[in-house]
């Protein structure tokens, strides 16, 4: 090993570059084949740091090296030794090397969506898969500067064929952008483009943001502090917020005349919305297949706390004297609701209608919120039998996943409703 | 709040959004299904969005959805009846196409499912029976529980209806449409004889939908043309009946249309045989090797027994009828095309199957010979032909090999028209062969009341004719004459005259092949009255169709004639000169009707110059000759000059009495041109070469008047032939008649 560093030191930057590929490709593929558990060693590691992320290349060679990247991954066929060969690159090791890691990442997954390179776009999904979320949101910004504010629109068509190319690179894709773009902030507020590539995707493949959850065998467990499976958690804050996150927008942007970015995104939005709801309806089944039903909580209570909270924060400092204010309030109380009942009814959030009201105990009077906490009345009489799978879930008291409802902050009965005014009719919720 | 009251509230926001934002609307409508599972009108409600957004997919879960959870709702049954609708409609537009789409996503079974109930719901047959087959054509398995019954109760509505024809709208849906489905799927066990039932059944519709009459609209089409064209010289080609409409009473105007229907009885025909095990002739496709292969079946009739034997039966039988029926279909269509739907009947009109009578006027050979006129240089044609006479013992023999002439310009289908009038004889012969055929097919031409169909009579008439049994066919003509009046498209003036005649005609050629003259000259005279003679002289027929044109004719020849003035005038001439012919030439002496033959052999001049020789040897033998009528109707100039000679010395002083009656002459001129023409010409008469001719003669102290009459009647020799010979069939039809016994 000592003897092949001595020989890359003496080659230029990228034939050595070049050299490290190489090796780790037969090195890995041995590994593959003979190695029960193949792993890579730390020399290697120290080999890929020194020759191919600190070595200092010019433009025209950093070009150079993408493209024998890119040009490996294509033509190596067994997707062990590419995920090993692009662990062995990108794993994050928590060195100085981090870094330049992230950047040539940034930039060869940047590439591959342009050139669509599928095995690295594969890879890349694995990647999000498995790095911290701070990782991941890192890498997303760098895809979203260079598609969605670079080069807005003239990549159209190749973004939306990836949903059928390489949907779990999408799917993992949404999730670290729906945790980049929290709406909280205008910086945080997800651009238009973003937007409509997530919607044409979900639009043309609504399983697509399943797929990761479908590709996860269900005894394995995630990565502690790793992106979620899914992201409806994501998608639900986006579009519960979205009224008032752009309303918001709207109203600072007036004087540059950008309210037609409110224009664009409402439609988008609902359809999103929509689209969320409707691939909900879908997880009983898969959820029921892999006997993770009421096990596996897609949507946390603790997610949930803090966009709810959020939102109290919004409503507060929205001005309740604008004209429009109240209609943007009850849409995104309109979602709140619905995203809360059929999450529920699929399985996705498995809390009680009690715990719902307290959750929500603060926020204004909306009627479908209330119908969602008080639950349905219980009709009496015949209950005719139903062939299709039932759609209706109701939450099992017992566990409530790792974290219990006692953590939220409002779990007593609403002492104090958002209107002091308005009564609560509760009914019994089950 | 109730849970009404929160299903309300729900449904209303969805439909106050649809417009506005319908995934908001469908996202509203969602969540309300998820705490209402069991509200229909969510779920009705989401399916309407579905459905007026045209989203075929989507609006089909629905659909299952509401069928599955929802069977007794009303609006669903609804629903389902307007898909069901647009499933048996031939409708293309927008809604229906989607209304089609809209089923096909629903699961096989549920579609199953939607069509037995849709159909339970059906009160009226002919829907019911629509529905059922759209089940049927999907799914062949249900044709093993449901075929048979939908059968029967498509042909007990037609019972039940009283429908006179068997092309109506059951008996349509149950040959085209549920017979190839149960004969064709191989579950089915059907006993045979319910097999040959389903097949006459099919038989009947098939052969009556290919001989169904012109259609109201043809009529009035047809109707309007032969006003136009007065006595029938319908002969326009540019006029086309070819996109007559037809339909079906209770059907829509393409599933009244049956593609192929001879073909579609084959196919029918080729399953059931297999099914009921008939001796199988192998690769046996058309009709033409159909009837031979049954031909060597019915070889080996009568060495069969017991069940072997009747099952060859109902195979001869069947099949030998059905060969029958489209051949005597396929005559028909050639001879009387008016008779049928889609047929141009007016490209060709129609024909009449008579007895040949073209070499009438070269025959010189009578019953005891003939002597050689020695009169002038003229030889006797060398004719060996017989004039026939006939009955019915006479007939059979007869009915072998006869030529059936036709004029092949005239007729360009002549040869496959005289091949259908074979096979279906043949099939005729064949089916009357053994007793047991007879009666079985018998019970089929009762079944089906075959004594009503007029098409049929004409071919069963022409091919009685064609046998020699005159005497039947006299009575099968009576009958026929019955019938032929209200014939729907046939009661304009001029086609409804012609196939009156037509009759008409072939009573006389029938009475007069029996040897009654009288009774033959009786109808044809009839017949002449009402035809309005040509101007031009007849082109002479020289491409006939007879088999061997060196070969002498048997004179017992048939002729297919066209049926108009200009075919039918001469022919009626030949007829009574052919009555006539016998009489005048006997030994003994008939002055009356050797006139009236010298009268009608002026036609086809000079054909009958050596009968003309015979009769002026037979006067010159009488030494007198008296025929009153002479100087009316004989205006050959040839003819003229042989009577003229006759009065001389050279000629043989014969003592002739032409003229009683010169003031008849006078008083009754050609009322249209011949006093014009008498005046007109005689000035130019005196210069003609055969002025010399005819006077020859007579400047030798021949009686004055005599003279005179004869010159008169040489300025006539321009009149139209035809004309005075019409003239004298209107105005000597008395006489004529009663110079006959």
């Amino acid at each position: 090993m000592c003897d092949m560093r001595q020989s890359l030191l003496r080659r230029d930057a990228l034939s050595a570059a070049k050299e490290v590929l190489y090796h780790l490709d037969i090195y890995l593929s041995g590994q593959v084949q003979n190695s029960p558990s193949p792993s890579v060693d730390t020399t290697t590691l120290e080999l890929v740091e020194e020759f191919i992320l600190h070595r200092r290349m010019s433009a025209l060679q950093e070009l150079q090296l993408l493209e024998i990247m890119c040009s490996c991954f294509q033509e190596q066929s067994r997707d062990a030794v590419r995920q090993l060969i692009f662990s062995a690159l990108f794993t994050l090791q928590g060195n100085q090397a981090d870094e330049s890691r992230m950047a040539l990442l940034g930039k060869l997954v940047s590439m591959a969506i342009a050139v669509g390179r599928v095995p690295i776009l594969e890879c890349a999904a694995t990647w999000l898969q498995r790095s911290h979320p701070v990782y991941c949101r890192r890498l997303a910004r760098v895809l979203v500067d260079d598609y969605c504010s670079l080069l807005p629109g003239s990549m159209v068509p190749t973004l939306n064929n990836l949903s059928s190319s390489c949907p779990p690179f999408c799917c993992q894709f949404i999730t670290a952008v729906t945790t980049l773009y929290d709406l909280s902030t205008e910086e945080l507020t997800l651009p238009v483009q973003l937007l409509q590539m997530v919607v044409s995707w979900i639009r043309d493949h609504p399983r697509l943001v399943l797929i990761t959850l479908l590709n996860t065998p269900p005894s394995s467990s995630q990565p502690i502090g790793s992106l979620d499976l899914t992201p409806l958690a994501g998608l639900v804050r986006w579009c519960v917020k979205a009224p008032l996150a752009y309303r918001r927008d709207g109203k600072q942007g007036l004087a540059n005349g950008t309210t037609e970015t409110e224009l664009e995104a409402g439609p988008l939005f609902s359809e999103l919305h929509l689209s969320v709801l409707q691939v909900l309806l879908l997880l009983p089944g898969i959820l029921r297949e892999k006997g993770l039903l009421g096990r596996l909580a897609l949507l946390q209570p603790d997610q949930l706390t803090s966009l709810i909270s959020d939102l109290s924060g919004d409503l507060e400092e929205l001005n309740p004297l604008h004209s429009d204010t109240q209609t943007h309030i009850q849409l995104t109380l309109d979602r709140l609701a619905q995203a809360l009942q059929v999450s529920m009814a699929a399985g996705a959030l498995l809390c009680s209608r009690e715990d719902l009201r307290a959750l929500c105990s603060r926020l204004p009077h909306n009627n479908l919120l209330q119908l969602v906490m008080s639950g349905p009345v219980q009709q009496s009489g015949f209950y005719p039998h139903i062939h299709t799978p039932p759609l209706g879930y109701s939450p099992r008291p017992g566990p409530l996943g790792p974290h219990p409802s006692s953590h939220s902050p409002h779990t007593s009965f609403p002492s104090q409703p958002f209107l002091p005014s308005m009564a609560f009719p509760f009914r019994p919720s089950h | 709040m109730s849970a009404q009251k929160d299903c309300e509230f729900l449904v209303k926001r969805a439909r106050d959004l649809v417009s506005e934002d319908p995934c908001a609307a469908k996202a509203w409508l969602i969540t309300a299904r998820t705490l209402y599972p069991t509200d229909f009108n969510i779920q009705h409600e989401m399916y309407t969005i579905e459905r007026n957004a045209e989203k075929t997919a989507s609006a089909g879960r629905l659909l299952y959805d509401m069928f599955i959870n929802f069977p007794d709702q009303p609006v669903v049954w609804r629903e389902i009846t307007v898909i069901t609708a647009a499933l048996r409609s031939d409708c293309q537009d927008k809604q229906a196409q989607f209304l089609r789409g809209l089923f096909e996503t629903l699961p096989g079974p549920v579609q199953c499912e939607v069509l037995l109930k849709a159909t339970e719901q059906c009160f009226n047959t002919l829907e019911k029976a629509e529905m059922l087959l759209l089940l049927l054509r999907r799914f062949p398995e249900s044709v093993v529980q449901h075929g048979v019954n939908l059968g029967d109760s498509l042909l007990e509505a037609e019972t039940a209806e009283k429908l006179e024809t068997p092309v109506n709208c059951f008996r349509k849906l149950f040959v085209c449409d549920v017979l190839p489905l149960i004969i064709n799927n191989v579950d089915m066990r059907l006993p045979a004889s319910l097999l040959l039932k389903y097949m006459l059944k099919a038989a009947e519709f098939y052969i009556g939908y290919v001989t169904r009459g012109p259609s109201a609209d043809g009529q009035l089409q047809g109707k309007a043309l032969n006003g136009s064209q007065e006595g029938g010289g319908m002969k326009s080609p540019s006029v086309s009946r070819g996109s007559q409409r037809y339909v079906i009473e209770g059907l829509s105007e393409k599933s009244s249309l049956v593609a192929e229907p001879w073909e579609r009885l084959l196919d029918i025909l080729a399953v059931v045989g297999a099914r009921c095990e008939w001796q199988a002739d192998k690769g046996q496709r058309g009709y033409v090797e159909m009837l031979q292969w049954v031909k060597e079946l019915c070889c080996y009739l009568p060495s069969l027994e017991g069940e072997t034997r009747s099952r060859c039966c109902s195979q001869v039988v069947i099949c030998a009828s059905l060969v029958l029926f489209r051949s005597a279909y396929l005559y028909v269509s050639a001879v009387q095309p008016a008779l049928f739907h889609g047929v141009n009947a007016l490209a060709s009109g129609s024909w009449i199957l008579l007895e040949d009578l073209s070499s009438v006027y070269s025959e010189v050979e009578l019953e005891r010979g003939a002597g050689k006129h020695a009169h002038k240089k003229r030889k006797l044609a060398d004719g060996r032909e017989k004039t026939m006479s006939s009955d019915d013992d006479e007939g059979m023999g007869k009915g072998r090999g006869r030529n059936i002439m036709v004029n092949k310009t005239e007729m360009p289908g002549w040869a496959e028209t005289l091949e259908s009038f074979r096979l279906a004889r043949e099939s005729w012969d064949l089916l009357q062969s053994h007793d047991s055929l007879g009666t079985e097919f018998n019970k089929i031409c009762s079944s089906w009341k075959t004594d009503n169909w007029l098409w049929f009579r004409i071919f069963f008439t022409d091919m009685i004719i064609y046998q020699g049994h005159y005497r039947k066919a006299l009575s099968s003509l009576l009958q026929m004459s019955g019938f032929q009046q209200p014939l729907p498209g046939q009661s304009s003036p001029g086609q409804g005259n012609l196939e009156h005649h037509r009759t008409l005609i072939q009573q006389a050629s029938c009475h007069y092949a029996l040897g009654e003259y009288r009774m033959a000259c009786e109808k044809l005279l009839d017949v002449v009255g009402g035809l309005v003679p040509q101007n031009q002289d007849p082109v002479k027929n020289t491409d006939e169709s007879g088999k061997d044109r060196n070969k002498p004719r048997k004179g017992n020849d048939l002729r297919l004639l066209p049926c108009t003035s200009k075919a039918i005038l001469p022919f009626c001439l030949q007829l009574m000169f052919a009555c006539f012919k016998l009489r005048a030439f006997t030994d003994s002496r008939d002055d009356l009707s050797l006139g009236h033959v010298v009268v009608l052999l002026q036609h086809d001049w000079p054909q009958g110059e050596s009968l003309f020789l015979k009769a002026i040897d037979k006067i010159c033998q009488q030494g007198s000759f008296q025929y009153e009528n002479f100087f009316n109707y004989v205006t050959n100039i040839d003819m003229l000059e042989e009577f003229a000679y006759l009065r001389t010395t050279e000629g043989g002083r014969v003592q002739l009495e032409l003229l009683p009656n010169q003031g008849m002459l006078i008083k009754n001129p050609s009322p249209a041109l011949g006093g014009e023409l008498n005046t007109l010409l005689l000035p130019g008469v005196q210069t003609t070469d055969r002025h010399h001719t005819v006077t020859r003669g007579i400047t030798k102290g021949v009686k004055e008047d005599f003279r005179l009459a004869m010159e008169r009647q040489v300025s006539r020799c321009g009149e139209n032939l035809y004309t005075v010979l019409h003239r004298f069939c209107v105005n000597e039809k008395i006489i004529i008649i009663q110079s006959l016994p």
